[in-house]
């Protein structure tokens, strides 16, 4: 097999893998809504708003002593 | 499902990685597998004409200057015979431009003279009438680098394999070889013999001058270079 | 020191604001000198003809859109990033000493480095590849800078509180991630004095790849540090300061989770489109036109969920010069992602190639969106470092309208004078003759070099009110660290 034809071959197993991924990322996304914390995605947009210092995170991240 | 891509910094990572390098992995890294052949009637680039090429770089002529004629009949008509992937066999870097303020300099060579050159880089509006470009007044004064250009010359035979002091296959079925001085003294020596046939057509006696006393100014390395652009 | 409660430690931003507001002000002023000598050539000696080599056109050229991406809009975005990051993972950098001293490293070692380039550049010293000019000694410089960034990233991430990373820290590690990859493999060379056994200038390098390999890429990287310079990092920017200043959140999250993986996949294939009718393969240019158009989808995407952001809130675009900043600087991105792919087509771009349109299309981009960007970030932040209101909103919206005139008349002026061109160059007479004479296609073109430069100075102008806005911001009217959650103050 010619470099040319490997090229030809990657690209369309890595092109259709990657489209599969990504479309199945977009129905994730909107039939849970959720992530597997059972946080709404949209809830995230606090992390900007809701920024102090002081405020409680979003998803907090477990403390390891 | 998608939990470890978005709370996990290095699998996020991974995967951008991947998504990104795909299409340079695709595009880019197969062509390198192959060499590009140089079209026959190309050659490398003797010493003068190199530090003449350096010169084009350092004032950043690229810049407004391409050297890639498309094929369109408008550029063919203009500016000659459409451009190859061959003819850049030699060409590190590359100096296809991207804005054509000036017109294209692919074979310059063709139409243009040592004399033009040496008007329109001291006066470019004395030669064409309104033109808006600069003057090089400096290129007549500095000193071209001949030094740097061998020990590219030497770097490129070495790491490269271009074909230095080899024969290498002309239009007309014939041969050429491009020498290259075994030492720096040769290169220097060599490099200066190029240029007293350029200064021989040129009429500003400072360059004569130096040149007659073993200098090189900028000036007659970029007519070389222009004049080898075929 | 122990006993004061933890707060965000802002120096290393306020070091790297300043030097986004200094640098801008020299890459622009260069800029506007480059406009008016293509329109006046005679102002390539204006300092005389004993520094015409450094006043030249040519010398300066490369000086302009290197201090202006990477001085510019680079210290803007570290600035950016030693904020929002500290914020968003709602952890200090004060918490941190090897942080801290990282960060400071990485804007002094960055600061010496713009000064060597600023002066190598001016001697001449470049390698001829458009926004990798830079020869191998400050190439390694550049890679220990990345380097520091990537640490400071990746520190900060390790210790944080928030779990998540928001979508502002996707974009800023995207951008650190795909810069470093460019930047290592465009800059792969050989430093001829090593080659040569020592003979020579010893900064002076040849390229690993010839011709038609290193155009290819060469403009995998261009186009690509358009991407993760002028681009992501950017969004990275609007989608913490536009909610953050609004109040509002972004209009739909799973849709930036979207764009953000769509803009990763398609972007890096469209480098193929500065290569159109070029000696590279028939199939990457084609790849590189089709790849062009599909990127219209996610970056709309990103720039709509901006706009919605903003849905119900419209009054605050009419009360707030800041929100006008965010929301002319997305529909400007907008207006870019979808003149880009309209050149990339391959009957257009046989004409728009090699002309002005090209530099109409970078110039609305960069002065619409990156720069708005810019400044609205560091109106936001300058009341949140120095616990001051900003000195006059007036001043500010005057910036605004001159800075948008300037650039209507930048891109106006420069499709007209590149189509113009283009049209001229291929123009035939009727026995198939070429119509114009190359210089015919130059004297043309004075008018819309003169309105350019004319627009460009106007927004060197609203620059120089802005720079002057955020000096006396520093010594304006002290506020309550409660007045900041969301709009920012603003003196009359």
């Amino acid at each position: 097999m010619s470099i040319a034809e490997l090229q030809a071959y990657g690209y369309v197993v890595a092109l259709v893998f990657l489209t599969v991924a990504l479309y199945a990322y977009i129905y994730h996304l909107y039939t849970k809504r959720k992530d597997s914390d059972g946080h709404d995605y949209e809830e995230y947009s606090n992390m900007a708003l809701k920024d102090d210092i002081t405020d409680t995170p979003v998803s907090e991240k477990p403390k390891k002593k | 499902m998608f939990h470890w891509l978005e709370k996990n910094p290095f699998a996020f990572a991974v995967v951008v990685i991947v998504t990104i390098a795909f299409a340079g992995l695709v595009e880019i890294v197969p062509h390198f597998a192959q060499q590009a052949r140089p079209v026959i009637g190309t050659t490398p680039y003797s010493t003068l004409e190199l530090a003449g090429r350096h010169v084009y770089i350092k004032n950043s002529c690229n810049a407004c200057h391409s050297q890639l004629v498309r094929p369109f009949k408008s550029e063919t008509d203009r500016y000659g015979d459409y451009s190859l992937s061959g003819e850049y066999a030699y060409d590190r870097p590359f100096l296809w431009g991207s804005k054509r303020t000036g017109p294209d300099l692919m074979r310059v060579g063709n139409y243009r003279t040592t004399d033009w050159h040496e008007n329109h880089m001291k006066d470019p509006a004395s030669v064409v009438p309104g033109s808006i470009m600069p003057a090089y007044g400096w290129m007549f004064v500095n000193e071209a680098d001949i030094d740097t250009s061998y020990a590219e010359q030497l770097t490129v035979a070495k790491f490269f394999g271009v074909p230095y002091n080899k024969p290498v296959p002309m239009k007309d079925g014939s041969t050429k070889i491009i020498k290259m001085g075994a030492t720096v003294e040769e290169a220097r020596a060599m490099a200066l013999a190029e240029a007293k046939l350029i200064t021989a057509d040129m009429k500003n006696q400072d360059v004569k001058d130096a040149v007659e006393n073993g200098k090189i100014p900028e000036i007659v390395a970029i007519i070389a270079y222009m004049n080898s652009l075929k | 020191m122990e006993d004061r409660p933890l707060e965000y430690d802002y120096s290393v931003t306020r070091l790297f604001m300043m030097n986004t507001i200094f640098v801008g002000i020299v890459g622009m002023l260069v800029g506007v000198i480059l406009a008016w000598q293509m329109a006046y050539p005679e102002l390539n000696t204006f300092l005389g003809e004993g520094l015409a080599e450094y006043t030249n056109f040519s010398r300066l050229r490369v000086l302009h859109t290197d201090s202006v991406i990477y001085g510019f809009v680079l210290s803007a975005v570290w600035a950016s990033w030693y904020y929002i990051g500290q914020r968003v993972l709602k952890v200090s950098m004060a918490e941190s000493r090897t942080l801290m001293i990282l960060g400071k490293l990485h804007f002094w070692i960055y600061f010496a480095a713009s000064a060597i380039i600023v002066v190598s550049l001016l001697m001449g010293i470049t390698t001829s590849k458009e926004y990798a000019e830079f020869e191998w000694p400050l190439d390694l410089g550049i890679t220990i800078i990345w380097l520091l960034w990537g640490a400071g990233i990746a520190g900060l991430i390790a210790i944080r509180r928030e779990k998540t990373l928001y979508i502002s820290i996707w974009y800023f590690i995207a951008t650190f991630l795909a810069v470093a990859m460019l930047h290592l493999f465009n800059n792969l060379e050989i430093p001829t004095y090593f080659g040569s056994g020592g003979i020579g200038a010893w900064y002076h390098s040849v390229s690993m790849y010839a011709g038609t390999n290193d155009a290819l890429v060469q403009w995998w990287f261009g186009h690509n540090a358009v991407a993760f310079v002028l681009t992501t990092p950017i969004i990275a920017m609007i989608y913490y300061f536009l909610p953050k200043e609004s109040g509002q959140a972004i209009y739909s999250y799973k849709l930036s989770l979207l764009a953000f993986w769509g803009l990763m996949f398609v972007y890096l294939w469209a480098g193929g489109h500065h290569l159109l009718y070029s000696t590279v393969p028939d199939w990457v240019q084609t790849m590189g036109s089709v790849f062009s158009v599909i990127l219209i989808l996610p970056s709309w995407g990103s720039a709509i969920n901006m706009l919605l952001t903003m849905k119900g809130e419209w009054q605050q675009v009419a009360a707030s010069p800041l929100i006008k900043f965010m929301i002319m600087g997305s529909t400007f991105y907008m207006f870019s992602t979808l003149e880009g792919p309209i050149q990339a087509i391959k009957s257009v771009n046989a004409i728009a190639h090699f002309t002005d349109w090209i530099i109409g299309h970078v110039h609305d981009g960069a002065l619409g969106w990156v720069g708005f960007m810019v400044v609205a970030a560091i109106y936001h932040m300058a009341p949140r470092l120095f616990n001051r209101e900003i000195y006059s909103k007036s001043l500010m919206a005057a910036q605004f309208w001159i800075q948008t005139l300037g650039i209507v008349l930048y891109f106006t002026s420069m499709w007209i004078a590149g189509i113009t061109q283009g049209m001229m160059w291929r123009a035939h007479d009727e026995f198939g003759n070429l119509a114009y004479s190359f210089i015919d296609t130059v004297e043309v073109l004075h008018p819309y070099f003169t309105i350019r430069a004319v627009g460009g100075t106007l927004y060197l102008i609203g620059f120089i009110m802005f720079a002057y806005n955020i000096y006396k911001t520093t010594s304006a009217r002290e506020v309550e660290a409660s007045e900041l959650q969301n709009a920012s103050p603003m003196g009359a």
